[in-house]
């Protein structure tokens, strides 16, 4: 791409590419922030209630951006709520006052939507305390700020572990049910969202209740994968099971489409605990499955290994050789891969995690390496979910805007299994045409030693979003900076007959707002 | 997490992912993400100064655990030492933990150790002679072992405390360490320093000097809760990491290694818990250690952690130098 030479009193035409931001008001990527006559007065209240307001640089500024690093916007104030009630009463003064509260947990977002423009931050972080852990039933009672690996860490003295979570460890489980979460075993057990049996929720006028899918079931499918827009989630109670280290094995494909059909075999099969596809370019792909059992992992070994079409690691090596020998000025991607590679794997099998040839803390194996070698200051990481029919080609079609853009990226595909046609999944991640097992693709370029301008950035995310408006599909992040994609994909309809609930729940439109609507 | 990527890398290159915050005993503790370095370095980026950030500066206990958690592989610990001398120089009153006397340059009537190696006691070891002539014995004796007079547990001081070392007092403590090969340091917070000073000797906590030896090794049981030094475990990680794993191997016993592998630290060594061991929340972090853990006796490296276990629970603490002299 060009930049043009700007000419002293002209203003240049945007270097974005002219069809990209086809209907993205582009002041809507970053909300104006917004200020307030009655803050003093807001605050007072709250104080007078025992609900403190920081208000100091020093803990205003920890928030300026969440994950992604992108979007920027300071808060008024920040709360750390020590119980529900404290966020009753601050979502009470809210809707009087009409302050706007953006909550965060672990603040893994990258659309800025747990960045708070103006108002209160409310970080629940303060709320991290386990209350029960359940053997019997196989559940844990927690509140809500926690992040999963500090919950991992207290299960795991007791034997246990969660079910699925997102990989990168400071995910809290509320920022999390709000969204979703996807693991390598949620084409199995689904996405995090539906580990939840009960929750307690401050409702965004401030009232205090309980749901699960007999009690205000309503609330309940709401404030799931309900992007913090009908809830604060304060307390979760969440199925757990048995910690078992795990068998991984890897199988390299030189194809994208050969690749994700056999992960769609798998899954639709059951046919592993774990599977997910992890890919250097379109070149190296890997697809990994994994195992908690010796039994499960014979069994895949019976039936389904000799039908998947990937190769092993010598095999594989030998056809990237001859397939670079013939290629030689494509040497600089062969050694990218090829130092990837060897970098990566290893953290694996890092031998601290491993025992008798099985990884444990698999959260831990998992997420460390997602940080150390796609994490960064910035990052920015379109999706696409689709229904399994038209999955291949979303990837296919991502894939060709990746390539477009950015010299060096990564692929990653996962299943997720739904719980049956709940309400939960309307104008969520989960595709309207999707049953059984909806798919998701992550996009995400390696931004580490380049720098690109945020309107490059947001053309690429707006090129991957188009594909998912022209082919009907779904996104894992639609909200923040992507916002403008939420009527286009959802259609009028649905988003007008949420808006309606929004305003019912939210009269002030206090709780999250800029997110979603 | 090469040295040369850990010197180059500052605050600046924080990208917030919390990874940190998780093996934090003051984020465990407080739950305050300004206590937290994440919480320092996010409010760093956002223009804020060394003194409105001072109490997150003094809070830290140093224990380290942050550096070998961050996936940038930015130097933590290098950074916050800097950053508590930062603000040192511009204030005039300290906390009530900081050391009394600076580190001097008077030299000392020290003797030169002929040893190959020499265990430097340091505050850790000092307070008990019979532990450390334990070591001693088990070590060889001392035609094998020399102690030194010196132990540098000043410059220790000095330098968790932001204070400035006088460049010809570090002089003098190295110069009596030159005749040996291997340097065995009680004090954790030194391991870093003696490496970049001395880069040819051997320095080693006296855990794994210990653990070393195989009747030590073999006193070790799998009902035994192991407690690492946490400071001289996190400066050299990687290494260490895959020891302490063949240790629980070897013996099975269990370790207060975190799902990260991280030491957790009960934080008795730090200068605010040598103070107070009640502010520094101690007792806190060693009860989070045992948590929902079987074992019969709490084996540590540290002697500083031995009074804080024995505080709040009833079975056996022991050095591990007398671990095998336990029934
Ligand atoms: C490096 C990286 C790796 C990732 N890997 C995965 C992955 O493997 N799988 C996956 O599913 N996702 C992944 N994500 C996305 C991220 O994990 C999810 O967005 C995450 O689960 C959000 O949790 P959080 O606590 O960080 O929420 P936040 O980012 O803090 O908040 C998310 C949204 O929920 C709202 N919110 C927060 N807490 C609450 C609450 N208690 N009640 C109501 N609303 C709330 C916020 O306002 C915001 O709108 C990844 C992100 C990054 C940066």
């Amino acid at each position: 791409m060009q930049i043009p030479v700007i000419e002293p009193g002209c203003i240049p035409p945007d270097p974005v590419s002219p069809d990209s931001l086809k209907g993205i008001p582009r002041q809507q990527t970053n909300p104006a922030r917004r200020s307030f006559e009655n803050w003093k007065d807001f605050v007072g209240h709250l104080r007078s209630e025992g609900v403190f307001v920081r208000e100091g640089k020093v803990e205003s500024s920890i928030f300026v951006t969440d994950a992604g690093g992108l979007a920027f916007g300071l808060p008024h104030g920040v709360v750390r709520p020590n119980s529900a009630e404290d966020i009753s009463k601050l979502l009470k003064a809210a809707q009087l006052h009409r302050v706007p509260v953006t909550v965060r947990g672990g603040g893994l977002t990258t659309e800025g939507e747990s960045v708070a423009f103006g108002g209160i931050l409310l970080d629940m972080s303060s709320l991290n305390k386990v209350l029960k852990i359940d053997a019997k039933a196989m559940t844990v009672r927690t509140q809500a700020g926690i992040f999963w690996h500090q919950l991992a860490e207290i299960l795991r003295r007791d034997g246990m572990d969660y079910l699925s979570a997102p990989l990168n460890l400071t995910a809290s489980v509320g920022g999390t049910l709000g969204v979703g979460g996807i693991d390598v075993n949620s084409s199995r057990l689904g996405c995090s969202s539906d580990q939840a049996v009960e929750l307690e929720v401050v409702t965004p006028t401030g009232e205090i209740m309980r749901c699960s899918e007999t009690e205000n079931p309503e609330l309940f499918e709401r404030v799931l994968l309900g992007y913090g827009q009908f809830g604060v989630i304060t307390e979760a109670v969440l199925k757990i099971r048995k910690f078992s280290p795990l068998t991984m094995q890897y199988y390299y494909y030189a194809s994208l489409r050969t690749a994700i059909e056999d992960l769609q075999m798998l899954s639709k099969a059951d046919a592993a605990d774990y599977a997910g596809i992890l890919t250097i370019l379109d070149r190296a792909i890997t697809l990994l499955v994994a195992f908690d059992s010796d039994e499960r992992r014979k069994e895949f070994e019976q039936i389904w290994k000799h039908k998947l079409r990937g190769h092993g690691e010598l095999g594989f090596g030998l056809l990237m050789a001859r397939y670079y020998l013939l290629r030689p000025w494509k040497m600089e991607e062969a050694l990218y891969i090829a130092s990837r590679r060897f970098k990566l794997f290893p953290e694996f099998n890092r031998p601290e995690f491993m025992r008798d040839g099985k990884i444990i803390d698999r959260t831990v194996v998992f997420s460390r390496a997602v940080w150390k070698f796609w994490g960064g200051r910035q990052m920015v990481i379109p999706d696409l979910s689709a229904k399994a029919e038209k999955f291949v080609e979303a990837v296919e079609r991502g894939n060709a805007v990746c390539r477009k853009y950015f010299k060096y990226y990564t692929l990653y595909c996962v299943g997720i299994k739904l719980k049956g046609n709940l309400p939960r999944y309307e104008m969520s991640c989960i595709p309207q045409d999707a049953s059984d097992i909806a798919y998701g693709c992550e996009f995400e370029p390696m931004l580490r030693d380049t720098d690109y301008s945020r309107d490059y950035l947001q053309s690429f995310k707006n090129e991957i979003y188009d594909i998912g408006v022209d082919m009907g599909l779904s996104y894992y992040r639609f909200g923040g900076m992507m916002k403008g994609y939420i009527r286009r994909v959802f259609g009028d309809e649905m988003v007008d007959k949420h808006l309606a609930m929004k305003k019912a729940a939210d009269p002030a439109m206090i709780l999250n707002p800029d997110v979603i609507f | 997490m090469g040295n040369k990527k850990k010197k180059t890398k500052g605050y600046e290159s924080c990208s917030g992912c919390g990874v940190c915050l998780l093996v934090c005993p003051l984020w465990r503790t407080t739950g305050a993400m300004t206590y937290t370095r994440k919480g320092r370095a996010k409010a760093m980026q956002g223009g804020v100064s060394h003194e409105e950030i001072a109490a997150s500066i003094d809070a830290c206990l140093m224990c380290g655990s942050c550096e070998p958690a961050c996936p940038e592989g930015i130097g933590i610990v290098a950074m916050n030492l800097e950053q508590r001398r930062m603000l040192n120089q511009s204030r005039s009153s300290y906390p009530a933990w900081y050391p009394k006397n600076e580190a001097t340059a008077s030299p000392r009537n020290s003797k030169l150790p002929q040893t190959k190696t020499i265990l430097m006691a340091g505050r850790n070891l000092d307070g008990d002679i019979k532990i450390v002539e334990t070591i001693v014995d088990l070590l060889g004796g001392d035609k094998n072992i020399g102690i030194a007079d010196d132990d540098g547990r000043d410059i220790a001081a000095a330098i968790e405390a932001g204070l400035p070392v006088p460049p010809d007092r570090i002089a003098l403590c190295i110069s009596l360490l030159r005749n040996a090969k291997n340097l065995i340091v009680s004090e954790g917070l030194l391991h870093r320093q003696l490496r970049e000073w001395l880069p040819a000797k051997k320095v080693m906590g006296v855990g794994e000097a210990l653990l070393n030896i195989p009747s030590i090794r073999r006193a070790l049981r799998p009902d035994d809760i192991f407690i690492v030094e946490s400071r001289g475990y996190h400066s050299d990680f990687e290494r260490l990491v895959k020891f302490y794993d063949r240790l629980r191997k070897d013996t099975g016993c269990q370790m207060n290694l975190d799902l990260q592998r991280i030491a957790i630290p009960t934080g008795a060594s730090s200068l605010r818990g040598l103070h107070n061991k009640k502010t520094a929340g101690c007792a806190e972090h060693a009860a989070w250690i045992l948590k929902g853990r079987k074992f019969k006796r709490i084996v540590v490296e540290d002697l500083a952690d031995m009074e804080v276990f024995q505080e709040i629970t009833d079975v056996p603490v022991v050095h591990l130098s007398m671990a095998g002299f336990e029934k």
